[in-house]
């Protein structure tokens, strides 16, 4: 019986390759005045036709709908800024995950501090080359979701890089949860022996 | 899934779900013996690497449980071994979450246990081997169920707009029964014809 199983558990480590697990988790990113992301599996692909829900700090309910067949969601806040919003899947089964926006990701008024700096930027620069630079600099409202569009690009691959290592399974931690069970099993024959 | 995560369930399921699974447990522990302890570590880490293999299946992503084969093999000692496997799938991968342990036990190990108490001795006594996979695949598929309907149960009771929907229930835990019952045959028609003493529970004899 023992070597069965420990073939059959040897099959089993190995098939278990890091990329596959099991825990739901959503990916929630700012694209201008939208929230969008999807639901996945880690490794395990995505959750399609899933109930999502949007809320604010206070509870109340922001938008909700249905993941489409990439298990994506895409929603403008009502009222950007005003709130934190928490996204909530759930899958109808048991398996409930959510992520949460932070209110100053929304272009809301905490964006505007840094924006009004870096408009300062430009114009002391701007000097050097008075001519050239005056006509062709656009106005604050135009350079704003330009800006916001090309970081967003740019930064979006890394978060949900990010959002898979962070929930990332790895061998060792497979390796350490079967020796530490076999460990167990040690200590406890070791404590029946002394009795 | 199986995996109840934290900040969900409501303070009596998490405090009964703890109760009941302290009490397994504990009965668990006190009924191992000497040759016990090495079938339900092996078990055990068996339990903890399988859900690690999860397939996709409609809107979720399901694995085996082995929660029937676990129950005819250790009996009460289910607790202990579903325990520590969801300890360290808790600590090491974040699956499921440390106050919904108790929770998530019970709904694991409860009807393997049950399930295994009423059906297993007709196994062991058993001669006709159709007679023993049929019967163990009814333990694996009905666990599997169970655990279904205690998983929906929990988040019933705790948050009412969490509560599963039964055909999606359905839909995910339905295969995973059929693929259930055939492991859980498969293994226990192996261990009654190469060594059908591990089918028996090893708590009797060397109990102290």
């Amino acid at each position: 019986m023992m070597r069965f199983l420990f073939i059959a558990l040897a099959s089993l480590a190995l098939f278990a390759s890091p990329a596959n697990a099991h825990k739901l988790k959503v990916f929630a990113t700012v694209k201008g005045d939208h929230i969008a992301g999807y639901a996945f599996f880690i490794g395990g692909g995505r959750a399609q036709g899933t109930k999502w829900i949007a809320k604010d700090a206070s509870g109340a309910i922001v938008a909700e709908g249905t993941t489409d067949m990439e298990g994506t969601y895409d929603f403008a806040p009502p009222n950007p800024a005003s709130s934190d919003i928490t996204i909530t899947v759930n899958t109808q089964e048991g398996h409930i995950a959510s992520a949460h926006v932070a209110a100053d990701r929304l272009g809301g008024t905490s964006m505007h501090t840094p924006q009004t700096g870096s408009q300062d930027n430009v114009l002391q620069t701007s000097p050097a080359n008075p001519a050239e630079a005056k006509p062709q600099l656009p106005s604050t409202s135009q350079l704003e979701p330009m800006i916001e569009a090309a970081v967003q690009r740019q930064v979006e691959p890394l978060l949900e890089r990010i959002e898979q290592m962070d929930s990332h399974m790895r061998f060792t931690d497979i390796i350490s949860g079967i020796f530490l069970i076999i460990g167990l099993a040690g200590i406890g024959l070791w404590a029946r022996s002394r009795r | 899934m199986a995996h109840i995560p934290d900040g969900i369930l409501s303070a009596p399921v998490l405090i009964g779900g703890a109760a009941v699974a302290l009490g397994g447990v504990t009965l668990g522990l006190r009924s191992l013996s000497d040759r016990a302890i090495p079938r339900a570590a092996i078990l055990s880490a068996a339990f903890f690497t399988a859900s690690l293999i999860s397939v996709p299946v409609g809107p979720s992503s399901v694995h085996l449980l082995l929660s029937g084969l676990m129950g005819i093999m250790l009996g009460i000692a289910i607790f202990p071994a579903v325990g520590v496997a969801l300890i360290l799938q808790a600590l090491l991968f974040g699956f499921g979450g440390l106050t919904t342990l108790g929770v998530n036990t019970v709904n694991i190990a409860l009807p393997g246990f049950i399930l295994a108490m009423a059906i297993g001795p007709i196994i062991r006594s058993s001669h006709s081997s159709a007679m023993r996979a049929g019967l163990s695949a009814l333990i694996g598929a009905l666990s599997v169920l169970g655990t279904g309907g205690l998983v929906a149960l929990s988040l019933a009771l705790s948050a009412p707009e969490y509560t599963p929907v039964a055909s999606v229930l359905l839909a995910t835990y339905l295969p995973l029964a059929l693929a259930e019952a055939f492991v859980t045959a498969a293994v226990v028609g192996f261990l009654s014809r190469v060594q059908p003493d591990a089918l028996s529970l090893a708590t009797g004899a060397a109990a102290s």
